[in-house]
C-alpha cells in the first residue's frame, strides 16, 4: 500500500452539511478501492494567492490515506467531477507501507481552525470537534 | 567576439539554510517558509542569491511550484508602480 496525501480546496460558501457530505463521499471512495483514510483535516478558509473561479478564499482540506496504486486516479476523478472542488494536488508520501501498523479507528474530520492569514496548524476549536464526533461510518 | 573576463566573482557566502539545520523541512504546504525564496514578483530566487545547496534548491523549487497549483503561493503578482 502506498501512502498519499491530497490537499484540495472547496468553495468557501459551502454549508457544514455539504462539508460533511464531501467527507463521507471521499471516505467511501477510498474504502471502495480497499484503501484507508488516515486523517482528514479541514484547515478552514484561507485567502487564495490568486482567484479561482472568481473566489478569493477557499476552504482547504488535507486528506492523508493509504491505498493501492490505482486509488489516486479514482480520488482525483471524483475531485475533478465535483463542482464544489476548486483545485487539488496529490503527493505520494511513501511506498510499501504496511497497512496494519497504521490502523486507525474511525476517522473523523478534524478541524484546524485558525486566522485566515497564517498557514500554521493550530489546535482545533473544541466546540466544532464535539459536533463532528457524532459521525460514524 | 572576444570574451570578457567577469570582474565580479560571486561570493560563496553562507551555508545552505537547510543543510545547517536538519530540522527544517521543506513543505509545499508551508508558505511562511517558502515566501523567503521568491521575489516580490513571485519568481523563484536563484540559488546564487539564496545560498541554498543544489539539492535544497531543487526541493524548494518543487515545493513552490506545487504551492502555486494550490493557490498557497502566487504565480505572479503585480508590483505597484
Amino acid at each position: 500500500m502506498r501512502r498519499y496525501e491530497t490537499l484540495f480546496i472547496i468553495t468557501p460558501d459551502s454549508s457544514d452539511d455539504e462539508l460533511k457530505t464531501i467527507f463521507e463521499k471521499f471516505q467511501a471512495v477510498v474504502t471502495n478501492k480497499k484503501g484507508q483514510v488516515l486523517s482528514y483535516e479541514e484547515q478552514g478558509k484561507k485567502k487564495l494567492a490568486y482567484d479561482i473561479k472568481k473566489h478569493g478564499k477557499g476552504y482547504y482540506v488535507l486528506m492523508d490515506y493509504l491505498g493501492p496504486a490505482d486509488i489516486v486516479a479514482e480520488v482525483e476523478r471524483n475531485l475533478r467531477l465535483d463542482e464544489r472542488i476548486l483545485a487539488y494536488i496529490t503527493v505520494k508520501l511513501a511506498d510499501n507501507v504496511d497497512p496494519e501498523s497504521l490502523k486507525a479507528e474511525v476517522v473523523e474530520p478534524r478541524r484546524t481552525a485558525k486566522p485566515e492569514e497564517s498557514g500554521e496548524e493550530a489546535p482545533a476549536a473544541a466546540a466544532e470537534e464535539t459536533e463532528r464526533e457524532e459521525e460514524t461510518e | 567576439m572576444a570574451t570578457k573576463r567577469r570582474r565580479r566573482a560571486f561570493p560563496r557566502r553562507k551555508v545552505c539554510r537547510f543543510c545547517a539545520d536538519s530540522a527544517l523541512k521543506i513543505e509545499y504546504k508551508d508558505p511562511k517558509l517558502l515566501k523567503y525564496f521568491i521575489t516580490e514578483r513571485g519568481k523563484i530566487i536563484p540559488r546564487r542569491i539564496s545560498g541554498n545547496c543544489a539539492r535544497h534548491q531543487r526541493e524548494i523549487t518543487l515545493a513552490v511550484k506545487r504551492a502555486r497549483q494550490i493557490a498557497l503561493m502566487p504565480f505572479t503578482t503585480t508590483l505597484p508602480h
